[in-house]
């Protein structure tokens, strides 16, 4: 398959399986067939010319697979009824796609619903929307091919067995759910910028595909500010994505970042993509993390970034996010308070970043055995290579900290460097 | 989609209420539990709801080794026991999920929402 090839069937994939999920109400059976005309579009297209429009010709296919299929597998009465709705599909190869109805937002929906676990969402919305390949979702969260499989298998019968409905929920709902197709971008996106395991800090085709779903709901969901916040959040983000790791493949944080390394095209994308959320006068949690980022780009004063931070706890004050508030409270200059903001939150006791941090802080304040200490809770509790050697060179420095000091625990300020003799 | 709303209470809390103080909250909640009848009646016509006897009345049968074997239930020694249950044709989960809302005892015990399979 050529690359352009490859390009378009991930284009014309979920507007398939959309379509096909709708008119047969399952959405396994509708990536059944919308896979076997991909594979007959594999024999066919390099043949006999790639179709004058890819996406009918493929809507098209998996119509008429669906009709072959029906009409074999079905019992009477379902059949004369699936057979019916087929019937209203386009059937014209040649048709202008712009007259098949797109309805890749309700698939989003669908495999973004809460009644999935989070896990099987994140398949789901890869497969399924994404048109990512069962082995390539494998491979990007370090499972077996078989293991993927059987997720989506159990996440596409929990879609048909449960009834999740396949639709754009209705405005009441909508506020709700929106959050929740965000979120799983977001953690794709995550998945990819700051891998749990493995031996990259980054997977920047994840990311890749997090921005580009992300575009895809922006064009979706135009008037929704978050939808705009969150792609403007990506954008920034990723923009670091080459200063993040250093020549040795060493993890660099955001302070010791070489600004050369950011990407500006990402950047200047980021923050205009910010401004059209921000003109839709709505602000909200991403909008805001996307403003923090911003203010990083612009190399924004610090105290103005905390500030930022003040605002976005009062709408998100979930752990992570005031964890993030101390780190930048920190960067403005104020340790001592930072601190006693991350001793307040030992319920992220589990969560590495957390105890790196806080070992952080403790540096800063020269208390370095108490720095060690955090140190070591934190490379207990990450399986990515590449934070471990992180941690690992920072557990040496504070460690020497103590020799330095003597043997006894460390506390109050580290102690002038003593000259040499 | 065929659903079985399962209602799952604390029966023991009202079992240790005297009877006026039982009889004023059943009918204090007596409204919602109509509106609720009739937003049910509205979503499915053919919605069928049965209120069960105390759990404690309850008897429970294993056959072991070929013998039966009768204890008094309930089955699970947990203190929400199923207390009631719908059964009813909706759209999609989301309505179920609407209408399970609704039901007054969501709010002192949990409702359970099971698809019902149909082959």
């Amino acid at each position: 398959v050529t690359p352009s090839l490859e390009a378009t069937f991930r284009e014309e994939w979920p507007r398939a399986v959309a379509i096909l999920t709708r008119v047969l109400g399952d959405i396994g059976l509708a990536e059944d067939v919308v896979q076997d005309a991909f594979t007959k579009a594999i024999e066919r297209w390099p043949r006999d010319g790639v179709p004058r429009s890819p996406g009918a010709w493929i809507v098209a296919t998996a119509r008429n697979g669906a009709i072959d299929r029906i009409r074999r597998e079905r019992t009477f009465a379902r059949k004369a009824e699936l057979l019916a709705r087929l019937d209203d599909v386009q059937a014209d190869e040649d048709a202008d796609v712009s007259t098949i109805p797109d309805e890749r937002l309700a698939l989003l929906f669908t495999c973004c619903h809460p009644a999935l676990g989070v896990e099987a969402r994140i398949a789901l919305t890869l497969r399924e929307v994404a048109g990512l390949a069962t082995h390539e979702i494998a491979r990007a969260f370090l499972v077996t091919d078989a293991t993927m499989a059987q997720r989506l298998v159990r996440a596409k019968r929990r879609v048909r067995d449960t009834g999740i409905p396949f639709r754009v929920p209705p405005d009441e709902v909508l506020p709700d759910r929106v959050p929740d197709v965000l979120r799983v971008l977001y953690l794709v996106f995550n998945e990819g910028y700051a891998a749990s395991g493995g031996e990259r800090l980054v997977r920047a085709d994840l990311c890749a595909e997090a921005i580009r779903l992300a575009k895809l709901v922006c064009v979706l969901m135009p008037d929704e500010p978050e939808a705009f916040g969150l792609l403007a959040l990506l954008l920034l983000q990723d923009s670091r994505r080459d200063a993040r790791v250093g020549r040795d493949g060493e993890l660099v944080l955001l302070g010791d970042q070489d600004r050369a390394l950011w990407d500006t095209h990402a950047i200047d994308e980021g923050l205009r993509v910010l401004q059209r959320a921000k003109a839709l006068g709505r602000p909200g949690p991403y909008q805001l993390q996307a403003a923090i980022a911003a203010g990083h780009a612009e190399g924004a004063d610090p105290a103005a970034i905390a500030a930022v931070y003040d605002a976005l706890v009062t709408i998100d004050p979930s752990p992570v996010v005031r964890l993030n508030r101390a780190v930048a409270i920190a960067f403005a200059g104020d340790i001592p308070r930072a601190l006693e903001l991350v001793d307040g939150l030992s319920e992220l006791g589990g969560y590495s970043y957390f105890h790196a941090a806080r070992a952080d802080l403790l540096r800063r304040l020269g208390r370095d055995a108490e720095a060690a200490g955090a140190y070591r809770e934190a490379l207990a509790r990450t399986d990515n290579l590449l934070e471990q050697r992180f941690l690992e060179r920072r557990l040496r420095e504070v460690e020497a900290g103590v020799r330095e000091s003597g043997a006894a625990p460390a506390h109050g300020r580290r102690p002038p460097p003593r000259s040499r003799p | 989609m065929k659903y079985a709303l399962l209602v799952y209470g604390d029966q023991s809390a009202w079992a240790e209420l005297d009877e006026p103080e039982a009889a004023r909250l059943r009918e204090e909640s007596m409204p919602r539990w109509l509106a609720l009848f009739e937003e049910m009646g509205k979503a499915d016509p053919a919605v069928e709801g049965r209120e069960l006897a105390a759990a404690v009345d309850a008897k429970v049968v294993r056959v072991v080794d070929g013998e039966r074997v009768v204890t008094d239930g309930p089955f699970a020694e947990t203190k929400e026991q199923i207390g009631g249950l719908f059964v009813t044709t909706l759209p999609d989960l989301d309505e179920a999920i609407r209408i399970a809302a609704l039901v007054p005892a969501a709010e002192r015990g949990s409702l359970e929402i099971r698809p019902i399979v149909e082959r």
